[in-house]
């Protein structure tokens, strides 16, 4: 049964038609077995794609360490990697469903323009950062008040190439939401240190991505 | 400057209130935006299951309510902008809304939907332990509890609907009230009622959430012996009411001592031209069913005071 009803395809066919620019490719990195949100993330990878020429799609049978995920510094899956002119250091960790898809839907749009919508005080200071931050977003499928989070991370990314930004969805990741401390979400952590509690605005997140910058 | 985008009419928030005058508007053949800035559906979009919105006689999930409520604003042509207001100016004959993102958009009248937020309880560890035991979003935080004993303080609707939402997940959930009964409607109290693994506290009052790098116990006050004891859970859900969304029309429109948004019969407030639907409206009964009721008599009553400008 196909996730996406008609007139959503609809809808996003034009939203696509009218915002992508340049060509998006999403490397994609699976597992046939004991993944068990592999499948589910690749139907809805698979149909996206039909919905604008400018999509294609890569598959990689995860290996770690293998030359690919080196490549992407992937460690987990089922991760998504949207490369558009270049990669821009954007992730998913774990499905991209629920609240998130339309998180995913947004960021292929802003890596296909290469441009975000940062206000221009935010973007400056986002640009100037001159050191590496990495950030991770936990989220679940169900939190409203997520996807404003990974966007904030995911535009950070797309700004400066030093910034990598990755959506984490906690529940297939318990580890990592052990090992960060999260019983709540969204929560965003920089360079493992520095966190941030919710979905704060813009000007917050900048203030904790410049504090982890520093 | 860019041309400034404009509207005949912004509504501001995207609950169940904005996305119904999104339609209402869009169905009169006005240019409509609807500014959110988070998903489209307010606080509906947290709730897991709705059972007293009409015509879903099996209920059904905030977020499948919400999503239909957009998809039929948005055939309807209602734009959406995904931002803040942050400030309004009234300028002869129209509005100009300047947005946290610093864009502007200009309309002749303006819907504010803007909703309520959660209350928080005020006490110690509250803000210290968000995000670490303390929440306010039970589908959102609810599994990283499974198996475990949680409290929920509250008790109205939303308080016990998230405490049998979470008793699905927990191995217990204590409701801590300050009164000896429930205010959540009567079906809800008898499913919480039947419920195992649901206990209620009545009577008690939170003093403080305790815990170090997580929440360990939840420190309550007996209001008749003003003994304490500490209940020891790992989670506190709080839905003990809201505050209104209003800060931004405050020096604009006539509030009432809580800050809520007073309308007339049409639902404009004291300024000509602003219309007010939904919980930020001051009114009895905050229910989504109310929401949009309020929102189709703002947005039939915006497009003619817009016709008469």
């Amino acid at each position: 049964m196909p996730l996406l009803k008609d007139e959503d395809q609809k809808y996003l066919r034009a939203e696509f038609a009218r915002k992508l620019t340049g060509p998006v490719k999403i490397v994609f990195f699976t597992q046939a077995q004991d993944c068990m949100f592999c499948q589910p993330t690749e139907q809805i990878i698979r149909e996206l794609l039909p919905l604008s020429d400018k999509l294609s799609l890569e598959t990689h049978a995860f290996a770690p360490g293998s030359e690919e995920a080196t490549r992407y510094g992937i460690d987990k899956i089922p991760a998504i990697v949207l490369v558009g002119a270049k990669d821009y250091g954007v992730r998913f960790y774990g499905i991209p469903a629920g609240f998130e898809f339309s998180t995913l839907v947004a960021d292929i749009i802003d890596v296909s323009r290469g441009e975000t919508s940062f206000s221009p005080e935010a973007r400056d200071k986002v640009r100037a950062i001159a050191k590496p931050v990495d950030i991770q977003v936990f989220v679940s499928p169900t939190c409203p008040y997520c996807p404003p989070a990974v966007r904030l991370a995911h535009m950070a990314a797309i700004e400066n190439g030093l910034v990598t930004a990755a959506m984490v969805e906690s529940t297939e990741f318990p580890h990592l939401a052990h090992q960060y401390n999260v019983a709540g979400v969204p929560r965003t952590i920089f360079n493992g240190t520095v966190s941030l509690e919710g979905a704060a605005p813009e000007a917050l997140f900048i203030e904790k991505l410049l504090e982890a910058a520093r | 400057m860019p041309d400034i985008p404009t509207f005949d009419i912004a509504i501001i928030g995207g609950g169940p209130a904005g996305l119904t005058a999104g339609l209402y508007a869009g169905r009169g053949g006005l240019r409509a935006a609807v500014v959110e800035k988070l998903m489209p559906g307010g606080l509906v979009a947290n709730t897991e299951r709705i059972d007293n919105y009409p015509g879903f006689p099996e209920g059904i999930s905030g977020y499948d309510l919400a999503q239909r409520m957009q998809a039929q604003a948005a055939k309807f042509g209602a734009q959406f902008v995904s931002d803040e207001a942050a400030a309004i100016a009234i300028e002869p004959k129209s509005f100009l809304v300047r947005l946290s993102s610093k864009a502007q958009l200009r309309a002749k009248a303006l819907v504010i939907a803007s909703g309520a937020y959660p209350r928080t309880l005020g006490v110690p560890g509250e803000k210290e332990l968000l995000g670490k035991g303390v929440s306010y979003c039970a589908v959102c935080d609810g599994a990283f509890f499974k198996n475990q004993d949680v409290a929920v303080v509250g008790g109205g609707d939303s308080a016990v609907q998230e405490a049998v939402y979470l008793a699905g997940l927990c191995s217990t959930v204590t409701v801590v009230h300050r009164r000896s009964s429930l205010r959540a409607a009567e079906s809800l109290q008898r499913v919480a009622f039947r419920n195992g693994k649901i206990s209620f506290s009545w009577n008690r009052t939170v003093v403080a959430i305790e815990g170090g790098t997580q929440v360990e116990g939840l420190r309550v006050m007996d209001k008749e012996t003003m003994k304490e004891e500490v209940l020891p859970v790992s989670g506190v859900f709080i839905y003990v009411g809201y505050h209104p969304n209003s800060a931004v029309v405050k020096d604009l429109v006539q509030l009432d001592e809580n800050g809520y948004i007073v309308t007339d019969e049409n639902l404009m407030t004291s300024a000509p031209g602003i219309f007010a639907a939904g919980d930020v409206r001051r009114k009895l009964v905050r229910q989504i069913s109310g929401a949009v009721g309020d929102a189709a008599t703002a947005a039939v009553a915006a497009q003619q005071y817009i016709e008469n400008l």
